[in-house]
């Protein structure tokens, strides 16, 4: 397994994909949090939740990009076809998705991690620069940039396990995308509280985002590694079972 | 002497570990692969001793890749069973250290390097890392192994995946159309290369459509048509009789699959 490991990683970092997207977010947080910084009005800006908002939008553009690297662990090898030799050195196909699982979910907690602390930081500057007192504590910062990381690398398992599902790149690539950007947002109304329990909104009730309507961040990290462990065991089962073309 | 006889003089030879003395490295039983309503490899059963080299022919669509990729592991059987060494592909417990296969002349990422490739290879499947090299020098890719895939020709594509094939400095060696692309000289380098892999007690199954060249470098054939073997036969015993490879090749599978 301690050879899948150091392959996998090696896979990842010797590819200009990972650091692609590690930029690509990185510019995406610091773009959204900047003109929610900015566009919002002060009156609204002043109010803790609004900020938890804001400074959230590493937690949400931090899932979405780990969950796309761990899609890619298994589609890119299929697109390319490096599944091939992958599946002939290490026939434990079990073994190779749960390799991906473990790589992408330290990847993307990386990612998580990064992208939280670039939204808080640019929110705090603007939030300042703009003359509005910050509601939020120590350990508000910490929820956020800690529960980004943790929201992150399991969303990175999802993208690994969905991926093993569907096996084509842009199906998977758009469904994880239309799943946390269109989706979820259509849930409200009689379904607000079945919308509490959706995957991309227990991401942000991790990170302490909507402390007040949304479940706890202890409850949602367990909720989510539940989401994460099943999707990654389907994966791996759809892996192990099919034939490779 | 040739690049690839000096080269692979300097490569350690294949280890004889097969399971029990004389029995075959591959063993193809009663091998069935349906989809559906059709087979397309229907109770097929061959088997290839030590130290030989075989030509795995066949028209387009007759079953050749499919019976490959169900011999390593890469697809489930309907019925029958493909052994290597005795076992399943997945039973062996370092198949890289047995086994070296192609399947594809373009199963690269286009953005990693040729080196990379490999080392990635290596990693996976616990090979000493400084094969790398050594199988780079083998194929004549040492000079482009830091660039990225995508600016190789088909050509050097090929000899890469032949790298790759060779790191675990396999004891059976199985190639699905290695000679695609690659020119007069590389093709010679092929033959020069599998004979001498043979001689040092290697085993190889080669599919291909190029029979002139495969005349030159096997000892024996098999032929499929329609997912069913069309014919098993040596090499000299075609030619005891008189008969080419093509001939007998274009009898035994004329209005087979295209």
């Amino acid at each position: 397994m301690i050879a899948q490991l150091r392959a996998e990683l090696f896979k990842q970092l010797s590819v200009p994909t990972t650091a692609g997207l590690f930029t690509g977010l990185l510019g995406l947080v610091g773009l959204a949090a900047a003109l929610h910084g900015l566009g919002l009005t002060s009156e609204s800006l002043a109010a803790r939740d609004n900020q938890l908002m804001v400074f959230g939008r590493g937690e949400f553009l931090g899932a979405l990009f780990a969950a796309l690297l761990g899609a890619m662990s298994i589609t890119g090898e299929i697109r390319h076809g490096t599944i091939r030799p992958t599946f002939l050195v290490s026939p434990w196909r079990s073994r190779v998705v749960a390799a991906k699982v473990a790589v992408c979910a330290v990847i993307g907690a990386a990612f998580g991690l990064a992208a939280s602390a670039l939204a808080t930081g640019v929110g705090i500057g603007l939030l300042e620069a703009r003359g509005i007192d910050l509601q939020l504590d120590g350990g508000d910062y910490a929820l956020l940039i800690a529960g980004g990381a943790a929201a992150s690398a399991l969303w990175a398992a999802i993208g690994v396990g969905v991926a093993g599902l569907v096996r084509d790149q842009a199906p998977t690539l758009i469904g994880i995308s239309a799943w946390l950007l269109f989706v979820e947002g259509l849930f409200g109304g009689n379904l607000a509280d079945i919308s509490k329990f959706a995957p991309g909104t227990l991401g942000m009730a991790i990170s302490g985002q909507e402390p007040d309507t949304l479940l706890a961040p202890p409850l949602s990290l367990f909720l989510l590694a539940a989401y994460s462990i099943a999707a990654a065991l389907a994966g791996s089962a759809a892996t192990s079972r099919r034939d490779v073309a | 002497m040739t690049s690839a006889e000096k080269i692979y003089r300097a490569t350690p030879a294949p280890a004889p570990t097969a399971g029990s003395p004389g029995s075959p490295v591959v063993e193809i039983r009663s091998l069935t692969k349906r989809f559906g309503a059709i087979a397309a490899v229907a109770n097929l059963t061959f088997s290839l001793e030590r130290g030989t080299v075989t030509g795995f022919l066949g028209p387009n669509g007759a079953g050749k890749t499919t019976t490959l990729r169900l011999l390593l592991g890469l697809a489930e059987p309907t019925g029958g069973e493909a052994l290597v060494f005795g076992h399943r592909y997945r039973d062996l417990p370092q198949p890289a250290r047995r086994v070296g296969a192609v399947l594809e002349s373009s199963d690269f990422h286009p953005a990693r390097s040729g080196r990379d490739h490999l080392r990635a290879l290596t990693l996976a499947g616990e090979l000493p890392a400084g094969r790398v090299d050594e199988v780079l020098e083998l194929v004549e890719l040492s000079e482009a192994a830091a660039r990225a895939v995508k600016t190789y020709s088909l050509g050097m594509r090929q000899r890469l995946g032949l790298a790759a094939a060779l790191l675990g400095e396999p004891e059976l060696l199985v190639l699905d159309e290695p000679a695609n692309g690659l020119d007069p000289a590389g093709v010679h380098w092929l033959r020069t290369f599998l004979r001498g892999f043979a001689e040092q007690g290697g085993t190889a199954l080669v599919s291909s459509h190029i029979l002139a060249e495969i005349a030159q470098t096997v000892d024996q054939v098999v032929i499929i048509d329609r997912g069913s073997i069309a014919a098993s036969m040596r090499i000299d015993e075609l030619e005891a009789r008189g008969k080419g490879l093509e001939d007998v090749y274009l009898a035994l599978t004329a209005g087979g699959a295209r």
